[in-house]
This record gives C-alpha cells, sequence and structure tokens, in this order.
C-alpha cells in the first residue's frame, strides 16, 4: 500500500502539482477546488436553510434547476481533491484529518441524495410544511458540510506523518 | 495618475478623508432627515454609512501599509526625522477602534436599508441604533484624524505647542526683567521642541529599539500567539465565503433568468444571510490583518482584493437603492441595469475570492 502510494507520489504529475512552482499547478488545482466547495456548499447550504425555515417566501421546487450546478461543483471538487492528494498521497492518507474529511462528505452526498429524493421528489413541496424528517436531513447536511471545510481547512496545519 | 495610485502611503492620504469629511455629510442628512421625516434623505444617509464603512476598510489597511513604508525595512525602524512613532502606534489603536464602530455603522445602515423595502417600515429600534452608532463612529474617526495630523505635524503635537509656549514664556520674561532666567534660550521653535522629545529617553522603548506594543500589536500577538487561533480564523473565513456565495449565486443566477420560477422578491429575503457572510469574514480577515500586517500590506493580491470588496460594496448598494427590480414577480425577466449588476456581482466576488486565494502564491502571505 505504502509503495503505491510512493509512486503516486512520485510520478511525473504529482511532482508537477507540488514542485514546478506554476500558478496553473498547486495554486490553480487549490483554487478551482476552493470555487467548487464555494458553489457546492454555498448553493447546498441555501437549501438547507430554506427548509429548516430561513426565507420562507422562497419556492425550493424550482430550485431544483441548481442541481446541475450543485453536482457538477462536487465532481469538480472530486477530481481537483484526487489530484492534490496524488500529489501528497503518503502523509495525506496517513492523516487521521483526512480521513474525516472524507467521512463528512461521505455522510454529506448521503444527506444530500436523501434530500434530492424525499424532499424535491415529495409532490406536495411547497404546499405544505416540511416534516420533521426534511428538518433533521437538512440540519444533518449543514452540519457534515461544516465538518468537512473544518477538517478541510485544517489539513493545512495538522500533519500526522507517524501513522494513522 | 495610476503610479500615485501604486504608492499606498498616497491612496491613505486620499482614503482618511472620506470616512471623517464624507461622514459628516452622511451624518448630517441622517440627522436632518429624522428631524422632517424625509425618507428620502434618511435613505441618502443610510447609503452613505454603508459605502463609507466599504471605504473605510481600504483607509485602514493603506494605513497599516504607510506605517510600514514610514518604518522601512531595517530591523531597527527608522523614521524620517519629524516623525515621533508613539503617534504612529496612538493612531493606530484610535484607527482600531473607529473602523469597528464604522463597520458597524456599515452594518446596520444596511439592515435599515433591508428591512425598509421586506417588511416597508423600519423596526423602531434601527433608527436610533443607526445614530447612536453613527455619533460614536464620527467622534472615535475625528480622534483617529486628530492623532493621525500629529503623524508629520509633529508642530501640533500638544506637548511640542506646550514646550514652545514655555519657551516664549521664558524669553518673554527675560525681555521684561533681563538677568531674570540666567539660561533663557535665545529662539524657540517647534523644531527645538520636538528634538527635545525626540532626544528624551523613551520610556516605552526597549534597548533594542522596540516599542512597547499597542493596543492593536496586543490583539495581534493573541492572534499569532495562538495556536488554535489562525486555523479557527480560517475555517470560519472559509464558512463564512460560504454563506456569501450562496446569495451571491442564488439571487444573481435568479436576476440573471437562471431560474425564473422563483419571485425575485422571495430572494430578497436571503440577502441577510450574504451579509452576515461577509461581516464574518470582515472580523476574521481584519484578526488575520492585524496579527501579520506584513503579509498584506506590501502585498498585490491584497490591494486588489480590497479594490474588489470596494466594488462589492458599490455593487451591494446599487441593488439597495433600486426597487423595481425586487417587486419582478414569478416567471418574468428584470430590466438590463440589474442584469449586468448581476452579472458584474459574481465577476466581483469571483475576483475577491481569487485574490484572497492567491494571497501566499502570487504575494508573500502564507
Amino acid at each position: 500500500m505504502m509503495g503505491l502510494l510512493q509512486s503516486i507520489e512520485s510520478s511525473g504529475f504529482s511532482q508537477w502539482v507540488k514542485q514546478s512552482g506554476s500558478l496553473w499547478a498547486f495554486p490553480g488545482i487549490l483554487l478551482l477546488h476552493t470555487y467548487g466547495m464555494a458553489v457546492l456548499v454555498g448553493v447546498i447550504a441555501g437549501i438547507d436553510l430554506r427548509i429548516l425555515g430561513l426565507m420562507p417566501a422562497v419556492p425550493l421546487a424550482p430550485l431544483r434547476k441548481l442541481m446541475p450546478l450543485v453536482w457538477g461543483a462536487f465532481w469538480v471538487n472530486a477530481v481537483t481533491g484526487t489530484m492534490l492528494l496524488a500529489a501528497d498521497a503518503t502523509s495525506k492518507m496517513r492523516n487521521l484529518d483526512f480521513g474525516v474529511k472524507m467521512a463528512f462528505i461521505v455522510l454529506a452526498v448521503i444527506a444530500q441524495r436523501a434530500i434530492q429524493t424525499r424532499v424535491f421528489g415529495d409532490p406536495d413541496l411547497d404546499r405544505q410544511p416540511f416534516s420533521s424528517n426534511a428538518k433533521m436531513l437538512a440540519a444533518a447536511s449543514l452540519a457534515c458540510w461544516l465538518g468537512a471545510i473544518t477538517a478541510g481547512r485544517l489539513l493545512a496545519y495538522v500533519g500526522n506523518p507517524g501513522g494513522l | 495618475m495610476i503610479e500615485l495610485l501604486r504608492n499606498t502611503s498616497h491612496v491613505h492620504l486620499l482614503l482618511n478623508h472620506v470616512p471623517t469629511t464624507a461622514f459628516v455629510v452622511a451624518l448630517v442628512l441622517y440627522i436632518v432627515s429624522l428631524f422632517n421625516g424625509s425618507d428620502a434623505l434618511k435613505k441618502a444617509g443610510l447609503a452613505m454609512f454603508f459605502l463609507i464603512a466599504a471605504v473605510t476598510i481600504a483607509t485602514y489597511t493603506s494605513g497599516s501599509a504607510a506605517e510600514a513604508w514610514l518604518r522601512g525595512t531595517s530591523p531597527k525602524p527608522e523614521f524620517p526625522v519629524n516623525v515621533v512613532p508613539a503617534a504612529i502606534r496612538e493612531h493606530e489603536d484610535a484607527a482600531l477602534w473607529a473602523t469597528a464602530l464604522m463597520e458597524l455603522t456599515g452594518f446596520f445602515s444596511w439592515l435599515a436599508l433591508w428591512q425598509w423595502k421586506s417588511v416597508k417600515r423600519l423596526p423602531a429600534w434601527n433608527t436610533p441604533l443607526v445614530l447612536v452608532l453613527s455619533l460614536l463612529s464620527f467622534v472615535a474617526m475625528s480622534r483617529t484624524a486628530y492623532l493621525g495630523g500629529h503623524i508629520h505635524h509633529v508642530e501640533i503635537r500638544p506637548d511640542v505647542v506646550d514646550r514652545h509656549n514655555a519657551c516664549l514664556a521664558l524669553v518673554d520674561q527675560e525681555v521684561k526683567h533681563p538677568g531674570s532666567v540666567p539660561n533663557a534660550p535665545e529662539n524657540c521653535s517647534w523644531q527645538a521642541a520636538v528634538d527635545e522629545i525626540k532626544t528624551a529617553p523613551d520610556a516605552a522603548t526597549d534597548a533594542a529599539g522596540a516599542a512597547a506594543p499597542n493596543m492593536a500589536r496586543q490583539l495581534g500577538d493573541f492572534v499569532i500567539g495562538h495556536t488554535w487561533m489562525w486555523p479557527t480564523l480560517e475555517t470560519l473565513h472559509f464558512v463564512g465565503l460560504c454563506m456569501l456565495f450562496t446569495v451571491v449565486l442564488i439571487v444573481n443566477l435568479r436576476l440573471l433568468g437562471f431560474i425564473k420560477i422563483v419571485p425575485v422578491s422571495a430572494v430578497y429575503q436571503m440577502l441577510p444571510i450574504g451579509m452576515i457572510g461577509f461581516a464574518v469574514n470582515l472580523v476574521t480577515g481584519m484578526l488575520f490583518f492585524v496579527g501579520i500586517p506584513s503579509q498584506y500590506n506590501a502585498n498585490p493580491v491584497f490591494y486588489w482584493k480590497i479594490v474588489f470588496v470596494l466594488l462589492g460594496g458599490l455593487n451591494v448598494m446599487y441593488f439597495m437603492l433600486v426597487d423595481d427590480a425586487w417587486r419582478t414577480t414569478s416567471g418574468r425577466d428584470v430590466s438590463a441595469g440589474p442584469r449586468i449588476a448581476a452579472a458584474s456581482a459574481i465577476f466581483i466576488w469571483v475576483a475577491v475570492l481569487y485574490c484572497g486565494h492567491m494571497l501566499p502564491f502570487i504575494g508573500n502571505a502564507f
């Protein structure tokens, strides 16, 4: 396993990301990752807050149209995240904080898919108040994205080369 | 002209008139509106409070750059001969208080304009709150300007004036009663008084020439002195960024016609989320700034970030002062003006994020 990670980390691409000094390498990829986060978490948080009762005049059904934007941003971040991981595979894969971030993202994606099927799939959407289940999902989604952002931000500060 | 604007000291001298002089105009408009009940005057006052609060961000940060320029880069600061370093530190502390009050005034002024449109009238507490905050801002900002004047105009510092007057009194006495003052000075000048002050041992300076930290520096030391502080602020800065983008995207995409079924009056309800997100980022951003000013005050990307934040402030004020666009109902398009402003808003905040992200890569921050 470690050998595989090391060979990924020493590949030409990873070296370019980490050491080329080009603005298109690490800075550019991280920039796309940040834009992706802003769009993904931005739009999802808006929807979650709406479900939780803020901005009651905003109808939720039309916001379904924003889902391609949300998932587009998700895949941008999946790809750029993989690139950033490849550049630093051995230490990231041994960093507990990275595992925490991934766990939050998995849970957030599960919550998001549940919101899409249960809340957006509800034929009575916008005609009756949200169920407490929907509110629980929205709160869980917010909490998971908050957790993912926090854990992601902390990756810049907590290294754990000693192993997970 | 462009060359002048590249000099941040010059920019500070240009901008520092806005939170003082322009603020007086805004304050007069606001107070007059309280007496004559004119909504137009009150809106104008509130809009000016908000815009001046935006300019104040640039005024504070450019001031730090001006200080760095005066101080030079040697480990032991070498200020020009007629600059009293203690005056800079007093001015900086006054500016920190004044900026905090000004930003609060700007926030509640914006809230008043927002509530005006959404609930058609102001809640009773907002008008007196903005009045108190704006008066406090005015006092704090005037004090800042007064102390700022002492940095280069040492001749008007009270201690210089006192010594000068004492010198004149001695000369006068010697003229009236020759021989009564054995060591009467031959001439009195503010320069002699300044020399006396500058050569007197400075109790606030240690052997290495470092000044005792002022309040701004103590706050900065608190930020960089605790390992948990910077990561926490960074995390909050990212959360604020997401809140701001929630609104920037959904509101402006609607104005551009992407989710036309949603009434524009409905997305109007989202605006406070964006403004709170901006407030979180302003507070955390200012804490980064006072923590390590040198990362930002000579950083070209930071300069551009502040320029875009100012444009963002103008953009917000445009939207607060147009009424028609916000009345657009479900399925209808908004007119060309608000559409252009909506596209600009997305561009501006994408640019702010770009500049913030590139601080360590193009500039010198970490």
